[in-house]
């Protein structure tokens, strides 16, 4: 009972995160740019969001909750700010797409480890190539979280996945139902017809770039705060990539999405529950670590040939082809 | 002029632009770029230092400069053989490790002599990381997975397992890292007494050259190298043509794990002697550059791999000895790449500005 009730508190801290920086994924890609950028959004966002905390905890003492919400901000703006490279690299230079991702993403790796050695150096006085994050507060909602089974949704949570959860609403409607949302999923599938409709169908993408790297930061300032409560070159085990599996298995869609993200988030604890449980030595939980990766390539293939991406998805919009 | 001098001039701009970036870098960190970057030159052996260790010199840094690009250029090789035939082999660094692991858990502990470990080394890695090559083009082929998403999925389950393996049986507890292979089946030999110096001779380097060679020729001389090629440049018309699309996505998938495999066994049993369990190699990312700057020509990467490589292999003396971060020099690397990848930008507008230039000479 205990073990299920971890299985789903654990699996939730890392699906929902996942989600998120998965829906910033569906957002670029049905507005037809193509974004393997996130794992370099993600982490160039907890970034900024980790070196803020860090600079403000000393301000507000460590035990204040205050630089938990600063990092957040922080951090969307930083993904924002990031992604807008990809964005101008795409729509403007016209540059592959696929290779942008790639280099956005290296880069992001080679600027924030730099940075943060550099930063720990010269501004705090000390060699470290870490920020190191302050606790971010768990809670359980009362009465709900005392539901059998179901109670576990609700207990132990962090204050990140409500807001995960709010934003996971608005972006939903602001997808399916607005207008902005049906120019940006057009945008993606025929962006002569959005441009002959009067709508600015380069305008429609960079917005679109710049809401997947906002919500590409948050998921890296989460993975940030739950999974080892600093930030380093730690932050790039991969998850942006998986993010992008589980909205290529979603069919770009956000509802279906969330169940491949839930999937990954249940088996990856399972796995260390199921390691702690049979009591085997540290090592193997590294063979636990390549469960996510493993389930990406099965669940991609039984999608097989069956994928109905965006049909303008990879193609800078060139006015004169119209 | 013809369009390879004008995509070695934009090559050239793209390298230029990212140097620049860096020295302004550099400059906001209050550091002079110059000598940052001549003490990187020094570091690669290829200016001289102000003193050296005992058994060092200048020509002895450059024969391990020259055993590091090795690596290099069978990684960044592997690129371009997949970037050919329109695929993105970003699993280099995988394909490495697993070929570099099986040939040192094979070979390098094995104690075979050294004539028939030293080919086997190359031959066994070169398998591993085919293997793991044409799995990836498998993958798009049978069930269209974009590559990218599984070579780094793969990526992670090799170096989970390798690091795993490693762990639990091949560790030395004390480095931490895989326990050292026999001399006799490194590609490189090490701290060669000529003279007064110890010098490193890479085996794999000529290995390197022949096999730049061998793949200038496969792509410019062969029916097959141009059937790949057109299946990079225009998978529709490849397949109007009568040709085999998926299989020679395969099979270019699996000529570019076969060189990163090689280049594996010349990294983790040549330039360096062990494992670090966990870690993939930064040297196939860094290919991702050399490639693109080399514009992915063998023969241009023969040069992007020299040039660029100056810039990781210098880093350690130039942080040494200018107090500053060695990851500057990927930094660079990531600021080129950049730079590169907006070249499709530069060639346009390239030629805009010659048009102009030709008209203004024809009022004239």
């Amino acid at each position: 009972m205990n073990m299920l009730n971890n299985i789903i508190i654990n699996g939730m801290i890392f699906a929902l995160p996942l989600f998120i920086m998965a829906v910033g994924g569906i957002y670029s890609e049905r507005s037809g740019v193509t974004n393997l950028a996130l794992e370099g959004l993600q982490g160039f966002g907890a970034f900024t969001g980790a070196l803020v905390a860090y600079s403000l905890t000393g301000y507000f003492g460590s035990e204040s909750s205050v630089p938990v919400y600063f990092a957040m901000i922080f951090a969307m703006l930083g993904g924002m700010l990031f992604s807008l490279l990809h964005a101008v690299l795409c729509n403007y230079f016209k540059a592959n797409m696929v290779i942008s991702g790639v280099v956005i993403n290296i880069l992001a790796m080679a600027l924030t480890t730099f940075l943060t050695k550099t930063i720990n150096k010269n501004v705090f006085g000390a060699a470290s190539d870490k920020f190191v994050l302050g606790i971010m507060k768990r809670f359980s909602v009362p009465g709900l979280s005392e539901i059998p089974v179901l109670g576990a949704f609700f207990t132990n949570m962090y204050m990140f996945e409500i807001v995960i959860v709010i934003l996971a609403f608005i972006t939903w409607y602001l997808l399916y139902k607005s207008s902005f949302g049906l120019h940006l999923r057009a945008a993606g599938d025929n962006p002569a017809a959005v441009d002959a409709a009067g709508v600015d169908v380069i305008k429609v993408r960079y917005i679109a770039v710049m809401i997947s790297g906002a919500l590409s930061g948050l998921a890296g300032i989460c993975f940030a705060y739950s999974i080892s409560a600093k930030f380093s070159s730690d932050i790039y085990m991969g998850f942006g990539y998986l993010s992008i599996a589980a909205l290529i298995f979603g069919g770009w869609k956000i509802m279906p999405t969330l169940g491949a993200c839930l999937i990954f988030g249940f088996a990856r604890s399972a796995g260390y529950q199921l390691v702690q449980k049979i009591g085997l030595p540290s090592a193997y939980s590294d063979l636990v670590m390549i469960l996510p990766y493993v389930l990406t390539l099965v669940m991609l293939i039984f999608l097989a040939g069956n994928s109905q991406a965006p049909k303008a998805l990879g193609e800078a919009y060139d006015k004169s082809k119209r | 002029m013809n369009r390879k001098n004008d995509r070695i001039i934009v090559a050239i701009i793209a390298v230029l632009l990212g140097i620049l970036a860096g020295a302004v870098i550099i400059l906001i960190l209050g550091k002079n770029p110059l000598s940052v970057y001549y003490s990187l030159l020094r570091g690669s052996g290829l200016a001289p230092k102000a003193k050296y260790a005992g058994g060092k010199n200048m020509l002895s840094d450059f024969s391990n400069f020259l055993d590091f690009i090795t690596s290099m250029i069978f990684a960044a090789l592997a690129v371009a053989v997949a970037l050919k035939t329109g695929l993105f082999n970003i699993g280099v660094s995988g394909q490495m490790l697993v070929g570099g692991f099986i040939a040192t858990v094979l070979i390098g502990y094995s104690g075979l002599p050294a004539f028939g470990a030293k080919p086997l080394v190359i031959l066994v890695a070169a398998a591993g990381g085919g293997v793991i090559g044409a799995l990836i083009g498998f993958l798009k082929y049978r069930f269209n997975i974009n590559e990218v998403v599984s070579s780094i999925m793969l990526n992670y389950i090799a170096s989970y397992i390798t690091g795993f393996l490693i762990n639990t049986r091949y560790v030395d507890p004390q480095t931490r890292q895989s326990k050292d292979i026999n001399a006799a089946a490194c590609l490189t030999l090490h701290e060669v007494r000529i003279g007064s110096a110890k010098y490193d001779i890479p085996l794999g380097f000529i290995l390197a050259v022949i096999v730049i060679f061998a793949v200038a020729f496969l792509f410019d001389k062969t029916v097959f190298g141009f059937e790949l090629k057109a299946v990079g440049l225009n998978r529709e018309a490849a397949r109007y043509m009568g040709i085999n699309v998926r299989k020679s996505m395969v099979v270019s998938m699996l000529i570019s794990g076969l060189l990163a495999g090689i280049a594996g066994a010349t990294y983790y049993l040549g330039y360096i002697t062990t494992i670090q369990p966990k870690v993939l190699p930064s040297i196939g990312f860094d290919a991702i550059a050399v490639c693109l700057v080399g514009g992915s020509s063998p023969i241009g990467i023969f040069f992007s791999a020299f040039f660029l490589m100056i810039i990781s292999k210098g880093s350690t003396y130039m942080s040494s000895q200018m107090g500053l971060e060695a990851e500057i020099s990927s930094v660079i690397m990531g600021l080129i790449l950049l730079t590169c990848a907006c070249s499709t930008f530069i060639l346009p507008l390239m030629y805009k500005f010659r048009s102009r230039k030709e008209k203004g000479e024809v009022k004239a």
